[in-house]
């Protein structure tokens, strides 16, 4: 199995140096993942040789095959490859991934200033489509997967053009 | 002297006033289910222009056209976005634009510089929304323009009320919070409520009452 960690166009050294550690790469090899993709974005990481923009780096460590890199222009693709994703708390990738029905972890950034992403993090947590954890906490959050999780409403088109409608007068 | 000027404060007030939307108000005109109306999105970046571009999807293109997306300077991400929905809606060049303004303010820039970032980004935006349609007709701004923050969505605000004020044509303004306020709203949320001509909230628990919910979701 495959699991995909995300930090989108941030930085999060916390989570990223985290993701590397025995201690994760273990639970995820308990839960028979044998393959991690890491988009690290700009955050700054224990490996010197960090990867340049549109390179790919591999790795073996604790039983797992780690490929890491910067960004990509559509991650729609790595979330569609893995079975469970793992990624800070931002909005557009929380509502990408939980409209695939795809399995869903979240970290919220804790440097952030305007830490908005914890509120919304918790909010669907609450509602029973994601799991929200902390750096720390993500190994024993991992260890409880596969979760049961609630189906994520699809994207309803109708309730946007009817607002647009009504103000401008179309009835 | 000071007679004249108090005169014209009270005038411009009351002016302001005038143009101030109702919420909720109706239409002023009624069109027909074969007009169209052009429309402008801001793009702002990261979840924002996810939120954005979702909401546009959502939109019939062929009654929904000429489209314009109001892009920051250097965000080339976004800008990529749009030409990728407008690739699904299968459209041509004619049918949309994309403007570019310089930021209100830089991620890292120091505060005492904001002011005049935000000068340059105003000016860009008078020159669009309000300069450009009055010496150029075949350039009007659009009809609708959705924004749903951060900071420059204030900017382009107050483009569209200078033009209300001197009474040119100006965009109705559709302002949605972001997905991801769930408990209050942005500075920019705060700032555009009583300048929005539709101001919608995704979660009702922002507004401090009721419990979770997705019956209000747009994106």
């Amino acid at each position: 199995m495959l699991a995909f960690l995300t930090v989108g166009s941030t930085r999060f050294d916390s989570l990223v140096s985290f993701a590397f550690g025995d201690e994760f790469l273990s639970s995820l090899r308990t839960k028979g993942f044998t393959s991690l993709v890491i988009q690290c974005g700009n955050s700054a990481f224990e490996l010197a040789d960090n990867p340049q923009n549109g390179e790919k780096r591999y790795l073996k460590r604790g039983g797992v095959d780690i490929e890491y890199w910067k960004f990509h222009p559509a991650l729609d693709e790595e979330y569609r490859k893995a079975d469970l994703i793992i990624s800070h708390a931002g909005s557009g990738t929380i509502l990408e991934v939980l409209r695939m029905g795809k399995p869903l972890i979240v970290v919220p950034n804790p440097t952030l200033l305007d830490n908005h992403q914890q509120e919304l993090a918790s909010a669907l947590q609450t509602m029973g489509y994601l799991a929200t954890t902390t750096v720390e906490e993500l190994p024993a959050v991992v260890e409880h997967f596969p979760f049961q999780m609630n189906t994520f409403p699809p994207f309803d088109p109708s309730r946007f053009a009817r607002v647009v409608d009504e103000a401008m007068g179309f009835i | 002297m000071f007679f004249i000027i108090a005169l014209l404060v009270v005038l411009a007030l009351f002016r302001v006033y005038m143009i101030l939307p109702t919420q909720g108000g109706r239409p002023k005109r009624l069109r027909r289910k074969s007009d169209v109306c052009s429309v402008a999105v801001f793009l702002g970046s990261g979840g924002h222009t996810t939120e954005a571009l979702t909401l546009l999807s959502a939109l019939d293109p062929k009654r929904y056209t000429h489209r314009t997306y109001i892009v920051s300077e250097g965000d080339s991400l976004s800008e990529r976005k749009a030409l990728q929905l407008e690739a699904q809606f299968g459209s041509t060049k004619q049918n949309y634009d994309v403007l570019i303004i310089p930021r209100a303010r830089q991620v890292h820039q120091a505060l005492i510089s904001t002011p005049l970032g935000a000068l340059q980004s105003l000016l860009a935006c008078l020159r669009y929304i309000t300069l450009r349609p009055l010496f150029n007709a075949k350039m009007p701004f659009a009809d609708i323009l959705i924004l749903n923050g951060p900071g420059t969505s204030f900017v382009l605000c107050l483009a569209v009320y200078v033009s209300k004020f001197l009474g040119l044509h100006a965009p109705v303004i559709i302002y949605v919070e972001t997905f991801a306020r769930v408990n209050s709203l942005s500075l920019s949320g705060k700032l555009i409520r009583p300048l929005a001509d539709r101001f919608i909230l995704q979660w009702s628990t922002a507004n401090g009452k009721d419990k979770l919910s997705p019956k209000h979701w747009l994106v």
